[in-house]
């Protein structure tokens, strides 16, 4: 790296302070982490226990206070119909856009508001599940399938934006040989451009499971909580976010510690998630 | 596309399907548009329902007088939403001054500086940031970051006290804190696209630095900062986008009072921990629930005007430079 | 791909078979017919210890299921109003305003189930429970008058005692709470700067302090402060092991919050004939002065406001073992029950519910 023109000392120093700032800002990024990842393993390793995960919470003022297993339920059981709703939509609308509408104003239009939907706060959309479906009672009060009505919202973009992106990977190629054999439109659909992209479709609505799965304000509204395990999606319905947001707010040091072990679970179970999406794409990638 | 239509003779091709056959090919046509057409109208209606049911709220205290008046008063039934926007701000202020630097810098090291083994690693864990749950943040925060800060932040309000708006007591949950949770919050989304803005620099700039005797820095300075501008300016907006948007992180480390705080340490309120906070008792209230519905407008409404203002920068990155090239004319048809 | 899809799936029905083993069924109790079922309710943080702990033991008993959330008066209140709950909690009765308000979906009935108190709790170095506080030196000190532990107006009160000099920390509620109600109604009686200032209602605007929601959080929030001082309902201060202040009340006595000086506060009390009323600040010699009843908000005819017929019965049924049964569970708490008349009159009003014109059976 030398010069033909000698650098000067000062030039140098501030060369070696100017990387070492960017070293020492990058440390100051990963500090965080490993130390919302260290307490997390710590104070939430001392909650997690067979019974953690087999027993529900049951509110008793003095005592055992249980486990989390309704919240991991209704985690589980909200979130999975959230990806029902969103991700076939989601997909659909990605395939419009790109089978039929490339180019389109229609889609550049469509493309747009997707992109505004990915900016609203989850909070606002739980609000407007909560004006539409909740306080107008249709279909019960609180209930969980409003719940996954208002993650199912939040994903729709981003299933949408990302199934876009891995479509269009798809090499025009392969369609335009299927349609000069003879093959109808929607059989090119479903038979070649959906099985080559599928890995990298599943991939993208993975991360927006996992990004739905720690979602706490849209369920406030909506699912409210509960304490007991329920699979009635009609009725109000617990899950890991509200459980921790309720337990934070205790004083007591038992509650604030299964509030610990809830968070690790949650945050384990985004993990994994996120970790098979990524699998998925390497693979399909190197594939 | 379809096959064949007519032949020489003027007769229908044999490899022509029947107007039957084309209808499944339709139905997906039209199902598939019906979809695209339905998030428009979802969207439309989400802006419409929002927006009446605020109006009580609007009409009773008008635009300006909800959004602008600094007086949120649940028990009289006075709802003038100024502290909220406020709080809503000065946290997002301090999101940005913590973390779009940290951002940045760390998006300079990872395309510029380190070892290209540590690369992918440090990229992953950068993004593991976006991996973590809100109310995880929030916990964290509440029983983390506000014991363990407080001293250096008294600290920070004693000998820093001649500077505006530091100074006082540090109770605990503050502005403060819930800007620096957010600014951990964003660091994933403003690293990530200010690194791939970074990585669409043209070589040859870079190259010609160095060449002319550049140290390393200097070559970011010179060729990689400028070149990159819009695009971090678009990154760090999307930034301010999440950060004025994150409810309940913050509301668990804000102290959730309703009034402008003297200091950067007092305790204060946002735009969506109000939302999200008051709605049980709002339910049978109308002009508390509207009103609330209203801070939700305002709020949205300011996404809406960040967002629009960050895909602006971020396309116009993309344009000067972009994947395709310098050369390349804007928005080339597909 | 297809091994995947075939792991979570698996995962999925394993989670499946796991809740639907436990989903509602009773797990055997003693003696009373098994009702089953699930009934919702939300609303004050006061009672949620005591109710809680009746919810469990329901459970055992009849196998129904009673969720209450915990979001505070207010909420407790408006979700009742909105017919988004089975029952309502509230500590404070509601107004004539807010029963106006409810009246679209019938008559607002307020059922009083126990009597709780409003402890003042400290968190000081040093500093033993007992600690003698009137309504004005709280008043004050909730004001922003007073500063500081050692103050000329809190040494007056406890002549002997080491105070430190320590900065007071303020927590109060940031929700709608009917324990700040109570509370406030008690400093609007001996502070005229807070009666004419913050005022008596679920929420004001404090001229001071930090805001948490909920009980637990002003209990969280003494617990994280050195100096700080809440207002907390006793169950709270018990589990936290908070030293708390002995209050003077009406009659000149300081008095420490215990079982027996809530339930002396319900003696003698006058209660109107729709049983919205308040013990705050009660006559009685050995009363303590901020304690009061909580209560329980059904509508009069529950099914015509929207309840199904099976949980109207569940609620009543509910209601009875509170007004009943759960009176002698309450003390092992510190809630006190109800006393002799106020108990027949509750008894009463759960017994008039009616559901679509007709009272309910069982």
């Amino acid at each position: 790296m030398s010069a033909l023109v000698g650098v000067s000392a000062r030039r140098k120093r501030t060369d070696r302070l100017g990387r070492g700032l960017l070293l020492l800002a990058t440390l100051i990024a990963l500090v965080p982490l490993l130390a919302v990842l260290y307490t997390l393993i710590q104070k939430g390793g001392g909650a997690i226990s067979t019974s953690f995960f087999t027993t529900d919470p049951n509110g008793r003022f003095f005592g055992d206070p249980g486990g989390v297993k309704s919240a991991i339920v209704g985690t589980t059981l909200m979130v999975a119909l959230a990806a029902a709703l969103a991700v076939p939509f989601g997909i659909g609308v990605a395939l419009y856009m790109v089978e039929y509408g490339k180019g389109t104003r229609f889609a550049s239009v469509v493309r747009y508001f997707v992109d505004v939907m990915t900016g609203v706060p989850s909070v606002v959309f739980g609000l407007f599940i909560y004006i539409l479906l909740v306080v107008t009672k249709v279909g019960g009060g609180f209930t969980a399938w409003k719940g996954s009505v208002a993650l199912a919202l939040l994903m729709l973009p981003v299933v949408t934006r990302s199934a876009e992106v891995v479509l269009l990977l798809v090499p025009d190629a392969l369609r335009e040989t299927a349609l000069a054999l003879g093959s109808p439109r929607w059989k090119v659909i479903l038979r070649i451009v959906l099985p080559t992209a599928l890995p990298g479709l599943v991939t993208g609505s993975l991360l927006a499971v996992a990004r739905a799965a720690g979602e706490t304000a849209p369920l406030l509204f909506t699912a409210f909580g509960l304490s007991n395990t329920s699979l009635n999606l009609g009725n109000q319905m617990n899950s890991l976010p509200i459980q921790i947001f309720n337990d934070v707010q205790k004083a007591q040091d038992r509650l604030v510690e299964r509030a610990w072990g809830a968070a690790l679970t949650l945050v384990v179970m985004i993990l994994v998630l996120t970790l098979v999406a990524r699998l998925i794409q390497r693979r399909s990638s190197t594939a | 596309m379809e096959a064949g239509s007519i032949n020489a003779r003027g007769d229908r091709s044999v490899l022509e399907r029947s107007p039957l056959a084309k209808l499944p090919d339709q139905a997906t046509k039209w199902f598939l548009t019906g979809l695209a057409a339905l998030i428009l109208v979802i969207i439309a209606f989400f802006f419409i329902r929002l927006f009446s049911e605020a109006q009580p709220a609007f009409a009773k205290f008008g635009y300006f007088g909800f959004t602008f008046t600094d007086n949120w008063d649940v028990s009289s039934n006075i709802y003038g939403a100024l502290p909220l926007l406020v709080g809503t701000l000065i946290t997002a202020t301090v999101a940005l001054v913590i973390g779009v630097p940290v951002a940045v810098a760390t998006a300079l090291y990872v395309t510029e500086l380190c070892p290209h083994r540590v690369r992918g690693p440090l990229t992953i864990m950068v993004e593991l940031l976006a991996a973590v749950p809100s109310v995880v943040y929030g916990l964290w925060g509440v029983f983390v970051l506000i014991p363990k800060l407080r001293p250096a932040e008294q600290w920070l309000s004693d000998h820093f006290g001649f500077l505006p708006f530091v100074g006082g007591n540090v109770a605990g949950p503050s502005y403060f804190i819930a800007g620096v949770i957010l600014a951990i919050m964003i660091l994933p989304i403003v690293s990530a696209i200010s690194r791939e803005v970074m990585s669409t620099v043209p070589v040859e700039h870079k190259e010609a630095a160095l060449a002319l005797g550049a140290t390393r820095w200097e070559m970011i300075r010179i060729a990689v900062l400028p070149y990159s501008r819009s695009g971090i300016t678009g990154a760090a907006m999307l930034g301010l986008g999440r950060a004025i948007g994150e409810t309940i992180a913050v509301t668990l480390v804000i102290g959730n009072a309703p009034a402008i705080g003297k200091t950067v340490f007092s305790q204060g309120y946002t735009l969506a921990a109000v939302v999200a906070n008051e709605f049980n008792e709002a339910a049978s209230v109308p002009i508390h629930r509207a009103a609330l519905i209203a801070a939700g407008l305002v709020l949205f409404v300011l996404t809406l005007l960040v967002n629009a203002g960050a895909r602006f920068f971020v396309a116009r990155a993309e344009r000067l430079g972009g994947k395709k090239g310098r050369v390349g004319a804007p928005g080339s048809a597909a | 791909m297809t091994k995947w899809l075939a792991l979570v799936a698996t995962c999925l029905l394993a989670l499946g078979v796991a809740a639907c083993g436990s989903d509602n069924k009773s797990s055997g109790g003693s003696g009373g017919t098994k009702l089953g079922g699930s009934i919702n309710g939300a609303g004050a943080t006061f009672p949620q210890p005591v109710y809680e702990e009746f919810g469990s033991k329901v459970k055992d008993k009849f196998g129904t299921t009673v969720n209450y959330q915990g979001i505070g008066s207010g909420g407790g209140v408006s979700q009742f109003t909105a017919g988004t709950v089975d029952f309502g909690a509230t500590d404070s009765a509601m107004t004539d305003d807010e029963i106006k308000a409810a009246a679209k979906k019938g008559d607002a009935v307020h059922v009083p189930s126990v009597f709780g108190a409003v402890t003042v709790s400290y968190n000081l170095d040093g500093v033993k429970a007992g600690l003698k506080l009137d309504g004005k030196t709280v008043a004050d000190m909730f004001l922003g008058k007073v500063k500081k532990w050692n103050d000329p107006a809190v040494a007056k009160l406890n002549s002997g005692m080491k105070l430190p000099d320590q900065d007071i920390t303020v927590c109060h509620r940031s929700d709608e709470s009917g324990t700040t109600k109570l509370f406030t109604t008690f400093l609007a009686d001996y502070s005229p700067a807070w009666k004419n200032g913050p005022g008596v209602d679920k929420t004001v605007k404090w001229p001071t302090g930090t805001g948490a929601k909920g009980n637990d959080g002003v209990a969280g929030c003494v617990k994280q402060n050195k100096g700080g001082v809440g207002y907390v309902e006793q169950a709270y201060a018990l589990q936290n092991n908070f030293t708390t202040a002995d209050v003077k009340n009406k009659s000149g006595a300081f008095i420490a919050p215990n079982l027996a000086s809530t339930s002396a506060a319900g003696e003698g009390v006058k209660v109107p004939s729709d049983l919205r009323f308040s013990a705050i600040d009660a006559p009685g010699a050995k009363a303590y002065p901020i304690a009061s009843a909580t209560f329980l908000l059904v509508y009069k005819d529950m099914c015509k406001a929207g309840l199904k017929p099976k949980q109207a019965k569940l609620v009543k049924n509910w209601l009875g073992y509170v007004t009943g049964d759960g009176q002698k569970v309450a003390p092992s708490i510190q809630y006190a029950p109800l006393p002799g008349p106020l108990s027949t009159k509750a008894k009463a009003k759960v017994a008039s519910l009616q559901c679509n014109g007709k009272p309910i059976k069982g």
